[in-house]
């Protein structure tokens, strides 16, 4: 072999593998391609912004908690502690409470008892997806059909009855009280429900949605159901 | 013969390392000049062995062998016809005998080293 060819293979040799790992490269790993679309982003990073001010809001309600803490630690400590321990239970379900808040009736429709249509239950999906507007437009504690809402409360199909935690709801009037925070809150949360598509889609199911007028005080009585907590202990400090 | 292996070894690192990609359009035109690439160069040691090597037509067929390739699947694509495969078959089969020759021209060699030893040691005896 003469020098030169060598040298024009060895050249050769190197494109070679140079395109052979190239390939390798783009059958391997091929390149994602970012397919989001500018909304996308733009809702993406308002959903963001929305827990931003929620977790500003929390924060804040903890900072002024503490800082009564500290104020009257002095003074009633006992006071204190037993104030927070009621607003925990409330939040936990396991007490009354009392509050403004809205009503909704779900009945079967005229139509359907004119006719002689078969009332089915409520569907789950359709009461969860309520449920979730209703928190998510700051309805704070729910009751279905006498049953408290709480954290571990399920709504489900069992064995062709709709049942809100294990208990079924029955098919005549159901009654869903709702307590927001505020008597504004509760005013927005009955004109999103007036305005959303829920009444349609309870009619398709041969039901009517009413939505009462907003109330200083609905009492939302305490659950029924034992809370386990099998998993908590005691927090004993650092 | 060392030489054109490391140059293999260095293209293929420098390809890997510096992670390049092309867009998966071009694919199939890599593929086929890959292809292209390696019959030109098992050309050229074939020709090479058989002692008829010329470096005009060797690094000539490389670059019009790449762009002929490129240039047939590029039309195949564009009247909907896979043209590529006929750059594939005709590329394959070329590799196949090249490499068919160069192991027989190798063999023979082998065997004359051998002939041409025992008879060397038969008359030092």
């Amino acid at each position: 072999m003469t020098k030169k060819m060598y040298i024009h293979i060895t050249i050769i040799s190197f494109i070679i593998g140079f395109m052979l790992a190239v390939q390798y490269n783009t059958v391997q790993n091929p390149e994602k391609q970012e397919t989001v679309d500018v909304w996308e982003i733009r809702q993406d990073l308002s959903d963001e912004q929305k827990r931003h001010s929620q977790l500003l809001t929390e924060i804040r309600q903890a900072k002024d908690t503490v800082r009564k803490y500290e104020d009257e630690e002095l003074d009633n400590p006992e006071a204190i502690l037993a104030q927070t321990v009621s607003q925990l239970k409330e939040v936990a379900g396991v007490k009354r409470v009392t509050g403004p808040g809205i009503v909704l009736t779900i009945s079967p429709s005229l139509e359907a008892m004119e006719f002689g249509y078969e009332i089915n239950e409520i569907p789950p999906s359709l009461l969860i997806r309520l449920v979730n507007d209703i928190y998510r437009y700051k309805g704070h504690y729910v009751e279905i059909g006498g049953q408290r809402l709480i954290h571990s409360s399920a709504i489900r199909d069992i064995n062709g009855k709709t049942t809100v935690g294990s208990v079924p709801l029955g098919k005549t009037a159901i009654e869903i009280k709702v307590i927001t925070a505020t008597e504004e809150e509760a005013g927005k949360l009955y004109n999103h429900l007036m305005a959303s598509t829920f009444m349609d889609e309870f009619f398709i199911d041969n039901m009517m949605l009413q939505v009462g007028q907003p109330q200083a005080a609905i009492t939302i009585k305490a659950t029924d159901v034992e809370i386990s907590h099998n998993y908590l202990t005691e927090y004993k400090g650092d | 013969m060392w030489l054109p292996l490391l140059g293999l070894i260095l293209g293929i690192a420098l390809g890997i390392l510096t992670d390049i990609q092309i867009p998966t359009v071009y694919e199939n035109y890599l593929s086929i000049a890959v292809l292209a690439a390696l019959d030109t160069m098992f050309g050229g040691i074939r020709a090479q062995l058989q002692q008829v090597y010329d470096d005009k037509v060797f690094i000539s067929g490389f670059f019009f062998n790449i762009a002929l390739a490129a240039g047939l699947a590029f039309l195949g694509v564009h009247i909907g016809v896979d043209l590529y495969l006929a750059a594939i078959f005709a590329f394959g089969v070329r590799l196949f005998q090249n490499i068919a020759v160069i192991r027989r021209i190798l063999i023979a060699k082998w065997e004359d080293y051998r002939v041409k030893k025992r008879e060397n040691s038969s008359q030092s005896r």
